[in-house]
């Protein structure tokens, strides 16, 4: 009992929390907000007054974020660089439970954070909408002096309705795919390149290596659509990727069940560890200790970027780069998703106009910022003046060099489906346990077509 | 055979109720079914208690068991735990959210208890039926709205919110079940010491409440236990990040992927240090109870 | 049930007896305000604004757009709607029975031995263990790797397995129920123990007196006693199983597929990431009615004269 009225109740109605929001109490969001907003700061609209102005060189601002432990010191040497700079203290608030209840509970109350920084564009949206969080404009900065900071289309999703509301301030490659080169040497396998060296990479491995040369962590369904969005970038290239995660977007298109077939061409029973039913008990970071643990079992796994990170930091420290691990680049297939990359990505946004909050974000997008949180190895940035130099190692500096040589750069498309969609990944979690897919597409379909149509 | 059964109940007070059930019994199945019972039970957390000791590489290598074989120890989770800035301060503060935070329930559920099971007033049950209704409303419900009440006040600023908020929804729970306690007790205790012109007050003070120690105790740990193991709420409820207690501090020591099973399972352990030594100091008053209820 | 008049029979609430008089009203609200006053606050009101959201589209927390029932037809209309429900009857039946069983079982004959305070305390524990610590020692016991997992170890040592617990859609609903049985049997025990041993000993003796054996005074007497507690248990439990979250979602999320969703975590699933509070208010509002069935029955045991 104790245990369980604790958690339990989490779900549902963490939801009506942010209802009440707009209800009664409160007329409209936008109203809630500005309500909120602490009395130092200006009128919103006011953004040419004292706070607006260049003239900050102290005071305090408070960000919020999901992460902890060694995420959350590597941030922390960004806050510290801030403050050299500018003389602002921003303190960091780890928040990693309920960022969204908590964050809509904490606005509500008139003590919002400063600035939040969100995984995804699910959550960003969401705030954006409801008039949880500011507009860039509002800040006093112009959303197009921040352009040439970037490469084209880094700043797409953090714009919401049109208007700028977040800023793209680290992200990782999805589109890596990590083995182990001593294991591969031995058995004689090729780093492939395209799917059929894949596939025939994983049956020499089978014969001459691991039994089941693939891990698989996919109790954790994101891993699923993460493999998914890969496979029908490169069958189907970028602008075919960005409609299908688009209002216009058909799931029952040829081209989709013709991906998740390709996807269990090597996650079936012959290459995964355990076999389906085992992956599907498996979490994302056993999956990764399963090809890179001390007692591995698998000789390549695949997810994004940061699983060089806990695979190096956390799963095994003896891991040598370039000899016990490295990646390649997702296999390709001929077309025109060949030199597209995927990323998925944390966006920053102003919750509040306060004094230091402009120059926090103009910082965020400078070379300063990015390359000082480069060097911890936590990140990648998006900030073009970065030098690659700045990562730390080479598994960084190929993956910041793979998304900059990429003829195009689409987010992570189960980040920017609508909120209201059915469940991506469990329904990839059905399609490979050998159910229906015609028929799991058919309801994913109107499922996610419903909620598009219920965004607006 | 009669005089065994009564030493044994003067000795261990405990073994009163149906202790001669099974006394014509041999007692070899009795340990046996235990002892079964016992590492069901314990077996999964010695397995949490040695993980907590163990280093992040080897957990998700090797079975905890076969630590016995290696050997090989780290008090490193625990130290990083214990380090974690604040952590002192965090400790402090999940006493002073939990310790009103219990005995305020306490309080008003044996009052409104009361109330239900031996006052007389119209819409009794039917007010007792919406209140135990309550104990549905998910806890997230309540934010937005508490929260913008508790606005002017700045109740989020101390603890009284989070006090508040963690009595009212103790509230239906404890009700219920103390109320279906109350019921059971002696009805004829109570006519008498009415008779004997005691104030509704009085018998609550002399008669209910010594007579429901148990179910007080239990109900007592049940709701420590709940907010002490509390995160929602306090964050929702406490304003400022000095005031946090332990739970919303380890969590600022794990990663976006949760891979830290160690620190999990040593700060798991820390956190269940208080409320288990709640749990055995009270347990006395589980025997207290009873001999309350054998003495009268 | 002839033996036990003076404890067990409750008073008689729905009638009021001879020679009882209504309680004043000033000690009635004495006793009553400050818990009506928590209540009317921190939950009453929030509800009501829950009953009005449902009925609103709730989009993105406007609530502006009145849908009038709406939500709850589309609720209806969500496929894994209905699996989740199905998955939390499972949890009812076997949860709350064997929760019940074990817990009465181990009170009962831990009261026989010296060491009850122990086995009470080693079945407590689990009480005191936070859920995401529940979803690391489960994660040890249930991992398909027989070097980590206990029970794929032992299933080893008869070369059998190893059996992917939380992955086949074919047990992970009994292993999650494993886990929330062995949670809260301890929870069933202090409760059951606590109301074992508020039974006077001098009906017992008078019972034997009469000449009844062990068995028949078990079964006929504390059985009975106590049978007012494991209803109190049984309804808890289930307003535990319809508002169950935390174990599926530390130890599953849900999966595979849609394998051990249940009725919160659907919700979770569907709504709160979703911005549809609408919709999620409308499921809020299911599940204080599926409990309304539960809570009559209990309060109509109460009133019977007949609860032994």
């Amino acid at each position: 009992m104790a245990k369980f009225p604790r958690l339990i109740t989490l779900p549902i109605a963490a939801a009506l929390i942010l209802s009440a929001c707009g209800g009664g109490a409160t007329p409209t969001p936008a109203g809630s907000t500005a309500a909120s907003t602490p009395p130092a700061s200006s009128e919103a609209s006011g953004g040419s007054s004292a706070p607006g102005s260049s003239a900050v060189t102290s005071g305090s601002i408070t960000v919020t974020s999901l992460w902890g432990g060694s995420e959350q010191d590597a941030f922390q040497k960004v806050l510290d660089a801030f403050k050299a700079k500018t003389g602002i203290t921003a303190t960091y608030q780890a928040q990693r439970t309920d960022y969204a209840t908590v964050l809509q509970s904490k606005i509500t109350s008139g003590s919002p954070p400063d600035v939040a920084i969100m995984p995804g564009l699910g959550f960003l949206r969401q705030f954006a909408r409801s008039g949880g969080i500011k507009k860039i404009s509002d800040l006093g900065i112009d959303p197009a002096s921040l352009d040439a900071n970037y490469p084209p289309g880094i700043l797409d999703p953090g714009k919401v309705d049109g208007e700028l509301y977040g800023l793209m301030v680290k992200f990782n490659s999805k589109s890596t795919f990590w083995y182990r080169p001593d294991k591969f040497t031995t058995a004689g396998a090729k780093v492939p390149a395209s799917w059929d060296d894949l596939k025939a990479a994983l049956d020499t491995l089978k014969s001459k290596g691991s039994a089941t040369p693939l891990g698989l962590g996919a109790k954790d369904s994101w891993t699923l659509t993460d493999w998914f969005e890969e496979v029908y970038l490169r069958q189907n290239g970028a602008d075919a990727y960005k409609t299908l995660f688009s209002p216009t977007g058909n799931w029952t298109d040829a081209t989709v069940s013709k991906a998740i077939t390709t996807m269990t061409e090597v996650i079936n029973d012959k290459y995964v560890v355990g076999g389906i039913k085992g992956a599907l008990g498996v979490a994302f970071t056993d999956g990764i200790a399963q090809a890179f643990g001390a007692t591995a079992k698998a000789d390549a796994y695949y997810e994004g970027g940061f699983v060089g990170g806990i695979a190096t930091g956390q799963v095994n420290k003896d891991l040598k780069i370039g000899t016990t691990i490295d990646w390649f680049n997702f296999p390709t297939f001929g077309g025109a998703g060949d030199t597209a990359a995927e990323i998925g990505g944390d966006e920053i946004a102003a919750l509040t106009t306060n004094p230091g909050v402009k120059e926090f974000i103009q910082f965020m997008a400078s070379a300063d910022a990015g390359t000082t949180w480069a060097k911890t190895g936590a990140i990648i940035s998006p900030v073009k003046a970065v030098d690659p130099s700045a990562y730390p190692n080479d598994l960084a500096k190929k993956e910041a060099a793979q998304v900059a040589g990429a003829s195009a750069v689409v987010y992570d498309g189960s980040d920017t489906l609508p909120a209201g969609a059915p469940d991506m990944g469990a329904m990839l979690q059905d399609a490979i346990q050998g159910k229906d897919v015609a028929g799991l597409l058919g309801t994913f379909n109107t499922g996610v077509t419903a909620a598009w149509a219920g965004e607006k | 055979m009669s005089t065994n059964v009564a030493t044994e109940r003067i000795a261990a007070p405990a073994q009163t109720v149906s202790a001669r059930i099974l006394a014509r019994l041999n007692k070899t199945p009795i340990h046996i079914a235990l002892g079964i019972v016992a590492i069901i039970w314990l077996a999964p957390t010695i397995g949490l208690l040695v993980t907590s000791f163990r280093p992040r590489t080897d957990i998700q290598a090797t079975g905890w068991w076969e630590t016995l074989s290696t050997l090989r120890f780290t008090t490193t989770n625990y130290e990083q735990v214990l380090n974690a800035q604040g952590m002192g301060r965090a400790f402090l503060n999940s006493l002073i959210i939990s310790i009103p935070s219990t005995l305020l329930p306490l309080l008003i559920c044996s009052l409104a208890a009361y109330a239900f099971s031996w006052l007389r007033f119209r819409f009794r049950d039917t007010i007792f039926l919406v209140i135990v209704a309550l104990m549905m409303v998910p806890i997230q419900v309540a934010f937005l709205p508490l929260q913008q009440l508790f606005r002017p006040f700045q109740l989020t600023q101390g603890f009284v919110g989070i006090w508040l908020a963690h009595t009212a929804f103790a509230l239906p729970f404890g009700i219920f079940l103390l109320r279906n306690f109350f019921i059971t007790l002696p009805k004829d205790l109570i006519e008498a010491a009415k008779i004997d012109g005691s104030s509704t007050l009085g018998v609550f003070r002399t008669i209910v409440l010594p007579l429901s120690v148990p179910a007080l105790a239990a109900y007592g740990i049940f709701q420590f236990l709940w907010v002490w193991n509390d995160l929602l709420m306090a964050l929702i409820f406490v304003g400022r990040n000095e005031n946090y207690p332990m739970t919303v501090q380890v969590t600022t020591l794990l990663g976006t992927y949760g891979t830290e099973w160690n620190l999990l399972a040593a700060s798991a352990f820390l956190l269940m240090f208080v409320p288990l030594a709640v749990f055995f100091s009270l347990q006395r008053y589980f025997v207290q109870g009873l001999l309350a209820g054998s003495v009268k | 049930m002839t033996a036990t008049p003076a404890v067990i029979d409750p008073p008689k609430t729905g009638r009021r007896p001879a020679g009882m008089e209504s309680s004043s009203w000033i000690s009635v609200l004495l006793f009553l305000l400050p818990a009506l006053l928590l209540l009317g606050i921190f939950l009453v009101y929030p509800v009501i604004s829950t009953l009005r959201m449902s009925l609103d589209r709730g989009l993105g927390g406007n609530f502006t757009r009145f849908v009038g029932l709406d939500n709850y037809i589309a609720l209806l209309n969500t496929p894994s709607f209905v699996g989740s429900i199905v998955n939390n009857v499972l949890w009812m039946i076997f949860y709350t029975s064997f929760v019940i069983l074990f817990g009465l079982l181990i009170a009962v004959v831990a009261m026989r031995v010296r060491y009850e305070s122990t086995i009470k305390a080693i079945v407590f524990l689990p009480m005191a263990i936070a859920a995401t610590a529940l979803a690391v020692i489960w994660g040890f016991v249930y991992s398909t790797d027989p070097h980590i997992g206990v029970l794929n170890a032992l299933l080893g040592v008869i070369h059998a397995g190893p059996i992917s617990w939380l992955g086949d859609a074919g047990f992970v609903n009994a292993a999650l129920i494993a886990v929330g049985i062995w949670g809260s049997t301890g929870f069933a025990t202090v409760i059951l123990s606590a109301a074992l041993k508020g039974i006077p000993t001098e009906i017992l003796e008078a019972a034997r007196t009469d000449g009844a054996n062990e068995l028949q005074i078990f079964v006929r007497i504390i059985v009975p006693m106590v049978s007012l507690p494991i209803s109190v248990l049984a309804v808890t439990l289930i307003v535990n199983v319809i508002k169950l979250f935390d174990i599926p979602y530390v130890m599953t999320q849900g999966g595979p597929g849609n394998a051990s969703r249940v009725i919160a975590f659907e919700m979770y699933k569907q709504d709160f990431s979703a911005g549809q509070f609408g919709k999620a208010a409308a499921v809020a509002v299911v599940m204080l009615l599926l409990l309304v069935p539960v809570m009559v029955f209990n309060i109509r045991r109460f009133r019977s004269s007949s609860v032994v």
